[in-house]
């Protein structure tokens, strides 16, 4: 009787452990994303809203819009959102046409070498602070490589990411740099999965190379591109790292980002309030944006 | 014809100048960082630069990890890659099997998955105010297991998607038949689509691993000391308003990415796959 007992008990609590399974397995991953995005949620959109003293002590004061209205009048922020959308626009652009060109180029003329896929796709995998201050010994204005190689050209010397003019533009070179590599391979994947027979027939009837890029490869690959556009965009909105070691935002705050500022915001003018608030915006554009660009190319479908 | 050949001929040629340029382009500035951390400083300032290190030097390796705390960085950064990576993978398999296999009303299961996603779409500067007030409370800045967290919560999307994508892919028959011999669902995960699902696991593990090693926006607000600082913070750190330590960061930076490179020709194919997983298949 007792055997039998035990073994009702351990019977009954594997059919419970069975028929919650569903739950169970989803449990662990969805606890921790809801403490770890609700929580800082809640405490952003409070934190906007009010004005926190600097001394702990004092009780926070309810600000309804202030907040937000400051971002109106703000040059710095206008200066960082402005930034931060040349860098995207640039930097996304330019990755996509470079990536998806070296794509059709390996897919056409070297298949099967992984090896060079491997090599291609590499600077994407390395430490952004390492590429960083890699990309800083190139740019650096006395004993830099890249003058050395304007010297050799007969061009004049530049202080690059030290340069007003330059800054944003050797930023956006050294993020093409690094993530080329996974618009290349995004492209690449979906070259590979093309079908063959619409290119026979198109090939039947004559169609010019340039035609079939048009007309099939580029419509085939409108979902990988979607994609790929967006994970990048996403990545570029937030950029941080490359301007951090790159050029501190400067100079003149031509290289500051918006992720840039609201670190400066929170850490070094100790308005946790403010930053919430520019966060939060950051935070409503990245997702109005991917919603609209989601329906746009119907990527739920 | 003739001049058909030819000019394919020249359209060759022309790709392969182009893929050999891509190569020494993408090449050099890994090669360059690797010289200048083999250089003394007088031949890192030198003029023109040296192409070749004349004089090579083990010095500032020497200097980063022997006389500064560049070791201690470098296990920081290690345990806490390899703690994030074990938790979002283990955490990622269940809820990624969850989602491919058990029945939902409704919408929910694209509401659940696309829920986890999104948490994924939030700017890490966004989460990271509040994080570090939390832990400042909980007494937990400045410690390991505070930048584990924070990794886990931002890995976690992407592990469970990556597991689900795999578990989809494989035949549901196997488990079925588990069952029918006898097998609990939970059986049936553990015995057969587990095993089946090691190359998605593997694939998983590599990118969280990478993720969790190169990320530098949480740790920099997070850590404070070398306690718990990992090896970007260090780097960063070398990089003053005064003074640049061209040779210990050129050490520490390519010291970084050695394991990422060993990593990358080990595993090729799953990082292949795990790049272009969710792009390709929609």
């Amino acid at each position: 009787m007792t055997v039998s007992i035990g073994a009702k008990f351990g019977n009954s609590f594997e059919r419970w452990f069975e028929r919650h399974l569903r739950v169970l397995m989803l449990a662990p991953a969805m606890l921790v994303l809801l403490t770890l995005t609700i929580f800082p949620s809640i405490y952003m959109i409070i934190a906007a809203a009010t004005r926190i003293s600097p001394n702990p002590d004092l009780p926070w004061q309810f600000a309804g819009a202030d907040n937000f209205l400051r971002l109106l009048t703000d040059e710095q922020f206008h200066v960082g959102l402005w930034n931060t959308m040349v860098f995207t626009v640039f930097a996304v652009g330019t990755e996509f046409l470079l990536g998806l060109g070296l794509a059709l180029l390996l897919d056409r003329y070297i298949r099967r070498l992984n090896f060079l896929k491997t090599i291609l796709m590499l600077p994407m995998m390395l430490p952004p602070v390492a590429v960083a201050i890699t990309w800083k010994l190139i740019y650096e204005p006395q004993f830099g490589v890249l003058n050395e190689i304007m010297f050799r050209l007969g061009l004049p010397l530049q202080a690059w990411a030290g340069d007003v003019r330059l800054a944003m533009f050797s930023v956006i070179v050294a993020d093409v740099w690094q993530w080329t590599p996974f618009m290349f391979l995004l492209m690449l994947a979906g070259l590979a999965s093309l079908p063959d027979e619409p290119y026979e027939a198109a090939a039947i009837d004559g169609a010019s190379a340039w035609r079939q890029f048009w007309d099939l490869t580029l419509p085939f690959l409108k979902p990988v591109i979607a994609i790929a556009l967006l994970l990048r965009i996403m990545d570029a909105l937030r950029l941080f790292d490359l301007v951090f070691i790159l050029t501190g935002g400067g100079p003149a705050d031509r290289t500051k980002t918006l992720s840039l500022y609201i670190y400066q915001v929170a850490y070094r003018f100790a308005d946790p309030s403010y930053a919430a608030a520019i966060s939060l915006f950051v935070l409503f554009t990245t997702v109005a944006f991917s919603t609209w660009f989601i329906k746009r190319m119907r990527l739920a479908d | 014809m003739a001049h058909r050949r030819k000019s394919i001929g020249i359209q060759r040629i022309a790709a392969y100048a182009t893929i050999a340029v891509a190569l020494v382009v993408t090449l050099f500035p890994v090669y360059w960082i690797a010289a200048n951390s083999f250089k003394y400083d007088i031949d890192i300032f030198s003029i023109p630069p040296q192409w070749i290190p004349a004089n090579p030097t083990s010095k500032h390796y020497h200097a980063a990890f022997v006389e500064r705390p560049f070791l201690i960085y470098a296990l920081n950064s290690l345990i806490i890659a390899v703690s994030t990576t074990l938790v979002s993978v283990v955490f990622g398999s269940l809820a990624g099997y969850a989602l491919a296999r058990f029945q939902y009303p409704g919408r929910w299961r694209y509401q659940i998955s696309f829920w986890i996603l999104s948490t994924r779409m939030m700017p890490p500067i966004v989460t990271i105010i509040p994080l570090y007030i939390a832990f400042n409370h909980l007494g937990m800045l400045n410690t390991k297991p505070a930048v584990i967290i924070a990794y886990t919560a931002f890995n976690l999307p992407f592990a469970t998607w990556m597991m689900k994508s795999y578990f989809q892919d494989l035949p549901v028959e196997l488990e079925e038949a588990a069952m029918v011999d006898g097998d609990t669902r939970w059986g049936a995960f553990l015995h057969v689509a587990l095993p089946l699902a090691r190359p998605g696991l593997a694939a998983t593990a590599i990118f969280c691993l990478i993720i969790s090693w190169n990320e530098f926006l949480l740790a920099l607000i997070l850590t404070l000391t070398e306690r718990s600082q990992t090896l970007p913070i260090g780097i960063a750190g070398r990089v003053t308003q005064y003074n640049t330590y061209w040779g210990e960061i050129s050490a520490a930076g390519f010291t970084a990415c050695i394991p990422i490179m060993i990593f990358a020709f080990v595993v090729q194919k799953h990082l292949v796959r795990g790049i272009s997983f969710g792009a390709v298949k929609g």
